[in-house]
C-alpha cells in the first residue's frame, strides 16, 4: 500500500503539472471520501466527481412524473434513495402521508416475494432508475410482465458529453466499475483520454490512480482496467443482450447537461404494454407543475458536472442537508453533496 | 413455569382479556404463575409493589425503562420476551447498578397467539429467573385488532448503584473494549426480514457477572443499542470529551455482519447490539481484565484507544477517517 | 449504485435461473439469468441478480479487503 502512494508521489513530482481525475462513479465517490484519499494525494492531482449519481442525474420531471402516478393512487416500487428526492410538490415519501402506496425495496426481486408487494404486481409501476449496472434487472422485470417507467440511462455518453462541452480540463477518468463489468471495455477506446476502469476498495482506487498518472506522465491515451477480477473486455454478453431485447436506445435528458445523445433506455414497442410512460399517458402529458422557487436555488446540475464543489454552493449544508434536501445530490448517498456532507 | 392455558379452549387473545374483567383476572393468574419468583418485594395484588431494604444507604437508586416493538417478534437467538428482560436488566448494569425488580406492561392485539404469548413470557420469565431479578408489577392491555401490530412490551427497572459509571468518563489513554462482536443482533433481525439464512443468532443476553467483576475498572461505559458502535462511540466521546481512534483489525464484526451491511448498503457500524456493552479502561488494566473474561468464559474484544482531541475515528492504512454518526431513517423495529 | 458483493453457489435451484449463494455465513437466493455459472462457482451479486463469474482467489481478495483482514495481495 505505501508502496503504491510512494510511486504516485513520485509520478505527481515529475509529473509537475496539475493533474485534474474526475471519478465518474457515485460508489467510487463515497470510497474515496470515506477513506479520505483525497487528503493523502500530492497537492497537484486533484481528484473531482462525476455524474456518477443516477438519483442526482434524473430529470426534475421524471420524479415529478412518478410522484404523481404514485397520488392517483397507482402503487409505486422503487430503489431506496429516490423515496426522499425532492419533486416540486413533494417527496415519494411525503406523498405516502397523502394515501399513496410506496415501496422501496434493495433488488428487483423483492417485487415477487414480499408479501404486501407480489399481490399489487399487475397494477404497480416500477420505477427504473440506474446505469447500464441495474438495467438488466428492470429488463427481467419487465418481460415477467412488470410495467416499468423508465429513466434508466447508458452511462458512457455522458463521459463524451463532459469532454465535448469542455468548461473543465479532465485528463484522465477513473471509469466504473460494475457499469463496466457490464458493457465491457470497447465503447471507452472512442474518448481518447487516459481512461482506468477501478475496483472500489481504497487500494483499488489508489492503483488506478497510480495506472492514470503512469499514462499521463508517458503521454498516454488507453484505457486500462484495473478491477480485471470483475471486468472482463467484453463484459458480460448476456446482460447485454437482455438490455437490447427490450430496450432501445434514445436521446434522453439528463439533470444539469440536457439532451446527451443516445445516453436513454427506453422499452421497445415490442414491450410498450409494460411502459409506463405510454399506459399513464392521459395523466402525464396533462400535468401542469409549477416550478418550487426552491428548487431553483439548487445547483446540482453544476455539482454533477464537475463544475463546483458542493461548499460552492449557497444552500450547501446549511438549508440543504441530508435530512431536509432541496436537490438529489444531498439526498443520494452517492451524491458529491450527500457524500461532502456526511464526511466532512 | 406454567404454560398458559385459558378456559374455553382459547387459542387466541381476545378483547375480554384486557377488559379487566374475569378473563383479564384468569389471564393475570395465570401470567404470575409463570413470572412467580421468591424474593423481597411483596405484591398484594395493590396497585403496586413493595421492597423493603437498608441497602439504600450510600448507594443510588437508578430507574429505568425501555419499550420492545421489534418485527420479527421471533428470531435465531431469541424473542421479543428475552430481549425485554435483558434490554432493562443491561440499562441498569451498565450504569453500575444491581437490579433489582421489573414491570412488565403488555399491550397485545387482539387475536394474538396464545401459544406465541407463552413461549415470550417463558423466554422473558427465564431471563428473570437466572438473573433472579423477578418481575414486581405488571399490567396488560389488549388493543382491537388491526389497531397494534401484534404486541408492544415495556419493562421498567430500579436498581441500587455503589458507584454510577456514566459515559463522560473516559481519559486518553485510556482502552475501548466490548464483551464481544458488535452488531450481531442487528444483523439476524436484517437478515429474518430481508429472507437471507444465517447461522448466525442474535447477542441478546445479560452481562451482570462480567461486569461487575470489572466495575471498578472501568472509566466509563454504554450499550450500543439503537444507532450502534457508531451512536455509542460518538456519544461517548462527545460526553467524556475526548476522541476516540477504532483500529478495525481487531475483529470488532463478525463476517457474517460485514456480509449482511455489504448486501444491504449500510454501515455495519449501525448494526446495534442486545447484549454487549462498550466500556474504557485505563492501559495498565488490560492484563487484569483479560484474566477475569477467561475465567468468566467471556469474549473480550479491544478495539480502540482514547486520545485527546474530539470526534470517532477508524484506522486506515495511510491514516484515519472520521466515523459518521448515524443519520435519517435507520433501521426500524430492530429491538 | 454500484454495490456489489462476492459470494459462492451452494446450491443450485433445480428448473429456475435462481441459486442459493453465500456470503460469508449470509445466504440468500440470487437470480442467476445473467450468468453461465454452477455450483461452487463464485459469483458477484448487484441487486439480487449474479453479473459477473470471479476466480475464487479474485473472491477472496475482495472478500479479505472487505473484513479488514489486512491481507493485501498487492
Amino acid at each position: 500500500m505505501e508502496k503504491i502512494l510512494n510511486k504516485i508521489n513520485q509520478l505527481a513530482k515529475e509529473i509537475k503539472k496539475d493533474v485534474t481525475l474526475m471519478e465518474v462513479c457515485g460508489t467510487h465517490t463515497e470510497a474515496i471520501a470515506k477513506h479520505g484519499l483525497k487528503k493523502i494525494l500530492p497537492p497537484n492531482i486533484k481528484l473531482i466527481s462525476g455524474p456518477g449519481c443516477p438519483v442526482c442525474v434524473t430529470e426534475q420531471r421524471d420524479i415529478d412524473n412518478i410522484i404523481e402516478l404514485a397520488l392517483q393512487g397507482i402503487p409505486v416500487v422503487t430503489y431506496g434513495d429516490m423515496l426522499k428526492v425532492p419533486g416540486n410538490k413533494m417527496s415519494l415519501e411525503q406523498s405516502i402521508r397523502h394515501g399513496a402506496k410506496v415501496f422501496t425495496v434493495y433488488s428487483t426481486e423483492e417485487i415477487f416475494t414480499n408479501p404486501v408487494i407480489k399481490p399489487l404486481n399487475k397494477g404497480l409501476v416500477f420505477f427504473g432508475i440506474g446505469f447500464d449496472t441495474t438495467t438488466p434487472m428492470t429488463a427481467s422485470i419487465i418481460k415477467k410482465g412488470i410495467t416499468v417507467y423508465s429513466t434508466h440511462k447508458n452511462f458512457f455518453p455522458a463521459m463524451k458529453a463532459l469532454i465535448v462541452n469542455q468548461k473543465i480540463k479532465i485528463d484522465g477518468f477513473i471509469n466504473p466499475g460494475h457499469v463496466s463489468a457490464i458493457i465491457g471495455l470497447k465503447h471507452y477506446q472512442q474518448l481518447k483520454l487516459s481512461q482506468v476502469i477501478a475496483g472500489f476498495e481504497p487500494e483499488d482506487v489508489l492503483m488506478a490512480i497510480l495506472m492514470l498518472l503512469k499514462q499521463i506522465k508517458d503521454g498516454q491515451k488507453k484505457v486500462e482496467n484495473q478491477y480485471q477480477r470483475v471486468v472482463t473486455n467484453q463484459g458480460n454478453v448476456q446482460a447485454q443482450k437482455l438490455i437490447n431485447e427490450v430496450f432501445e436506445i434514445k436521446t434522453v435528458y439528463w439533470r444539469g447537461f440536457g439532451p446527451i445523445p443516445d445516453s436513454g433506455y427506453e422499452l421497445r414497442k415490442k414491450y410498450q404494454q409494460f411502459d409506463a410512460k405510454i399506459k399513464y399517458r392521459k395523466i402525464l402529458t396533462g400535468l401542469k407543475i409549477k416550478p418550487s422557487p426552491k428548487l431553483k436555488l439548487c445547483r446540482c446540475g453544476e455539482v454533477i458536472k464537475g463544475l463546483i464543489d458542493p461548499a460552492d454552493c449557497r444552500l450547501f449544508s446549511k438549508s440543504c442537508q441530508p435530512e431536509n434536501p432541496i436537490g438529489p445530490c444531498m439526498v443520494s448517498r452517492e451524491g458529491a453533496c450527500n457524500v461532502k456532507y456526511r464526511f466532512k | 413455569m406454567s404454560n398458559i392455558v385459558l378456559n374455553n379452549m382459547n387459542k387466541f387473545i381476545n378483547l375480554a382479556h384486557g377488559s379487566g374483567g374475569n378473563e383479564s383476572d384468569e389471564l393475570i393468574t395465570i401470567l404470575k404463575k409463570t413470572l412467580k419468583q421468591n424474593s423481597a418485594w411483596r405484591n398484594q395484588n395493590d396497585d403496586g409493589a413493595t421492597l423493603v431494604t437498608t441497602n439504600f444507604k450510600n448507594q443510588k437508586l437508578v430507574f429505568t425503562t425501555d419499550s420492545f416493538v421489534i418485527n420479527p417478534l421471533f428470531f435465531r437467538g431469541g424473542n421479543i420476551g428475552k430481549i425485554a428482560a435483558c434490554g432493562t436488566i443491561n440499562d441498569l448494569t451498565v450504569m453500575g447498578a444491581k437490579p433489582l425488580g421489573l414491570s412488565l406492561s403488555l399491550i397485545i392485539e387482539e387475536g394474538f397467539p396464545v401459544s406465541d404469548l407463552n413461549k415470550i413470557m417463558a423466554s422473558l420469565a427465564q431471563i428473570c429467573h437466572q438473573e433472579k431479578v423477578p418481575v414486581v408489577t405488571g399490567d396488560t392491555k389488549v388493543m382491537e385488532k388491526g389497531k397494534l401490530d401484534k404486541i408492544m412490551i415495556n419493562t421498567s427497572g430500579v436498581g441500587l448503584a455503589k458507584r454510577v459509571i456514566s459515559d463522560s468518563g473516559l481519559k486518553p489513554g485510556d482502552l475501548i473494549c466490548a464483551n464481544g462482536t458488535l452488531g450481531d443482533h442487528g444483523s439476524v433481525i436484517l437478515a429474518n426480514r430481508f429472507n437471507y439464512q444465517t447461522r448466525l443468532k442474535s447477542d441478546s443476553a445479560t452481562f451482570i457477572k462480567e461486569f461487575f467483576k470489572i466495575i471498578n475498572l472501568v472509566s466509563a461505559a454504554k450499550d450500543p443499542t439503537r444507532g450502534g458502535l457508531s451512536q455509542c462511540l460518538n456519544e461517548l466521546a462527545e460526553k467524556s470529551r475526548v476522541k476516540i481512534f477504532v483500529d478495525e483489525k481487531n475483529k470488532i464484526f463478525k463476517k457474517e455482519s460485514l456480509a449482511i451491511a455489504g448486501l444491504l448498503g449500510i454501515s455495519e457500524y449501525s448494526l446495534p447490539s442486545e447484549g454487549r456493552f462498550v466500556f474504557g479502561i485505563k492501559k495498565s488494566n488490560l492484563n487484569k481484565v483479560k484474566n477475569i473474561f477467561k475465567k468468566q468464559k467471556k469474549d473480550l474484544v479491544v478495539f480502540g484507544e482514547v486520545q485527546i482531541g474530539r470526534g470517532v475515528f477508524i484506522k486506515t492504512k495511510f491514516g484515519e477517517r472520521p466515523l459518521e454518526k448515524p443519520r435519517g431513517k435507520l433501521i426500524p423495529r430492530i429491538c | 449504485m454500484c454495490l456489489a458483493i462476492p459470494g459462492k453457489i451452494i446450491k443450485l435451484l433445480p428448473n429456475s435461473s435462481y441459486g442459493l449463494v453465500d456470503f460469508n455465513g449470509i445466504e440468500s437466493k440470487v437470480n442467476l439469468e445473467l450468468v453461465k455459472v454452477k455450483k461452487n462457482d463464485w459469483v458477484i451479486v448487484h441487486a439480487g441478480f449474479a453479473i459477473e463469474k470471479l476466480k475464487e482467489q479474485d473472491a477472496r481478495q475482495t472478500i479479505n479487503l472487505i473484513n479488514k483482514d489486512g491481507k493485501n495481495s498487492k
